[in-house]
């Protein structure tokens, strides 16, 4: 009985500061299959392919179909969604590891509260809190909603920050993603309030001056978010605003 | 071992810090250094190259061109202030990006990361040669500035030596490269390009422009080792002693 099987090889990690041990595990090929699903018939069958038991695996997961950005790891090397990373399309045994750019909490799971800082230091929203009604905003008209779309879809995955070769400890680089939700929310008629604030911001050590253009983001982001056009556009902006802020003194 | 309470803190201590809103100067330095790239140094790459084109007119049109920029208002000043120490500023600061980049081309072989990590690498062959480049041919031998008319024996007897053409052709190839790609990453991050058409129509452009560049090098290297002007007479014994006396050199 030649069932077809699926093979992995998951790095291991009990904590931030234990060793990392690569772990072997066979499971049942069924149609359809992904590394998400694989992993949680992992987790709650945790036996290694040498029939040893093991500790459950951990990872971040949640909607299973590529838009809350939970699952992001590194398969077969690469960092990218493991619920639209479909084995049947993957060379096995399919390698499974965290990503290599955030703090490790265990196994899979990583901490990926930086992506929110910089959110937050960019001001990234629409600012319409208040004590009382803002009545209707503005009129957002068509051509500009679909030049933002693609920028709205953004999951903070941070597939972008992991493939980057500039976002490391050394320089502290904002990443790709933040710089595109500035380009979003400075495009927004109520949003762009805080334009100017959002371009100092980027201005800033660890700004997109660290961007080396690699363009790694744009062929890694999952959701094809334009990425490089947001870079040069905000890039742009930020360099009008620092020479606006000179002369003006 | 309080490793669950020490790891927690760990957690929130390690990894990349947030952005520094606002805060440092790193934003300046990295722009200075983008924009020295293209004006004064690329401008200089131009004319230099340009320059070099004259030797295939021969040792006497190449020492005029020599005589020509000795001749330039301020000359001393303008060498400094637009050559040496932009040069210098962009290539130990072309370092400092380089060391704090980390690559990644062995997960990710897309050829944006290929053109990153090559812009790295030309641009170290390109410090390194400039700077043995400026001691040998500017600062140490004939002084040109002094006997612009040896400048073709001067460059003739350091390519004579097959291990400094070598280095001459790869620098040249190098440096055309890391200049025309150079173009292309200042319209990118200076938001010229902001689209992806344009930034394709630009790499070809820039393609172009870099391989006419290289090639225009090469033909000047080739006037220097080519059979056209073997052995060019004003080697060193008469430029420098000759050379007080006879201030305009040769003209054959």
């Amino acid at each position: 009985m030649a069932t077809k099987t699926v093979r992995f090889e998951i790095k291991r990690q009990a904590n931030p500061d234990a060793p990392a041990v690569w772990e072997n595990f066979e499971l049942e090929w069924r149609p359809g299959m992904n590394v998400i699903s694989a992993m949680m018939e992992i987790a709650a069958n945790p036996v290694t392919a040498d029939g040893r038991e093991t500790t459950p695996i951990t990872y971040d997961s949640n909607c299973l179909e590529e838009i809350c950005g939970s699952c992001a790891m590194r398969i077969n090397g690469k960092a990218r969604m493991a619920c639209s990373s479909l084995v049947d399309n993957l060379e096995q045994p399919i390698r499974v590891e965290p990503l290599s750019k955030f703090p490790l909490v265990r196994d899979l799971q990583v901490d990926r509260h930086v992506l929110f800082e910089n959110l937050m230091a960019v001001k990234a929203w629409v600012p319409v809190d208040g004590t009382y009604d803002l009545g209707s905003g503005p009129r957002v008209f068509p051509q500009q909603q679909e030049a933002n779309y693609p920028l709205s879809n953004c999951i903070s995955c941070t597939c972008c920050m992991e493939v980057c070769p500039q976002f490391n400890e050394g320089t502290g680089f904002v990443g790709a993603a933040t710089i595109a939700q500035v380009k979003l929310f400075n495009n927004h008629p109520t949003g762009k309030v805080f334009k100017e604030d959002r371009l100092r911001a980027l201005a800033g050590d660890g700004g997109i001056q660290e961007c080396g253009f690699a363009q790694n983001c744009v062929e890694a982001c999952p959701k094809q978010i334009p990425l490089t056009n947001a870079i040069s556009d905000v890039s742009r902006d930020v360099i009008i605003q620092k020479a606006k802020d000179f002369l003006r003194g | 071992m309080a490793t669950a309470q020490s790891s927690a803190a760990h957690t929130v201590e390690r990894g990349v810090q947030p952005l520094r809103a606002g805060q440092g100067t790193e934003f300046l330095w990295r722009k200075l250094h983008s924009l020295l790239g293209i004006i004064p140094i690329g401008a200089f790459l131009l004319e230099h190259i340009l320059s070099n084109f004259e030797a295939l007119k021969g040792p006497a049109a190449y020492g005029a061109q020599v005589k020509f920029l000795n001749g330039l208002p301020l000359v001393r000043v303008l060498e400094w202030t637009f050559i040496f120490l932009p040069i210098l500023y962009h290539g130990v600061y072309g370092v400092y990006i380089w060391l704090r980049g980390k690559s990644n081309l062995v997960y990710y072989p897309w050829s944006g990361n290929w053109m990153y990590t090559a812009q790295r690498y030309t641009g170290l062959v390109a410090i390194l040669y400039i700077g043995q480049h400026v001691i040998r041919q500017r600062f140490m031998g004939v002084q040109l500035p002094e006997h612009p008319m040896a400048a073709f024996a001067k460059v003739q007897q350091e390519l004579a030596n097959p291990w400094m053409l070598a280095v001459y052709i790869v620098a040249m190839i190098a440096i055309c490269w890391h200049f025309s790609y150079g173009i292309w990453l200042f319209a990118a991050k200076w938001g010229l390009t902001p689209g992806v058409t344009a930034r394709k129509r630009l790499g070809y452009a820039c393609t172009v422009f870099g391989i006419i560049l290289a090639v225009m090098g090469l033909a000047s290297i080739w006037a220097f080792v080519g059979p056209r002007y073997p052995n060019t007479p004003e080697n060193l014994p008469v430029s420098y002693l000759a050379a007080p006396a006879n201030p305009g050199g040769i003209s054959i």
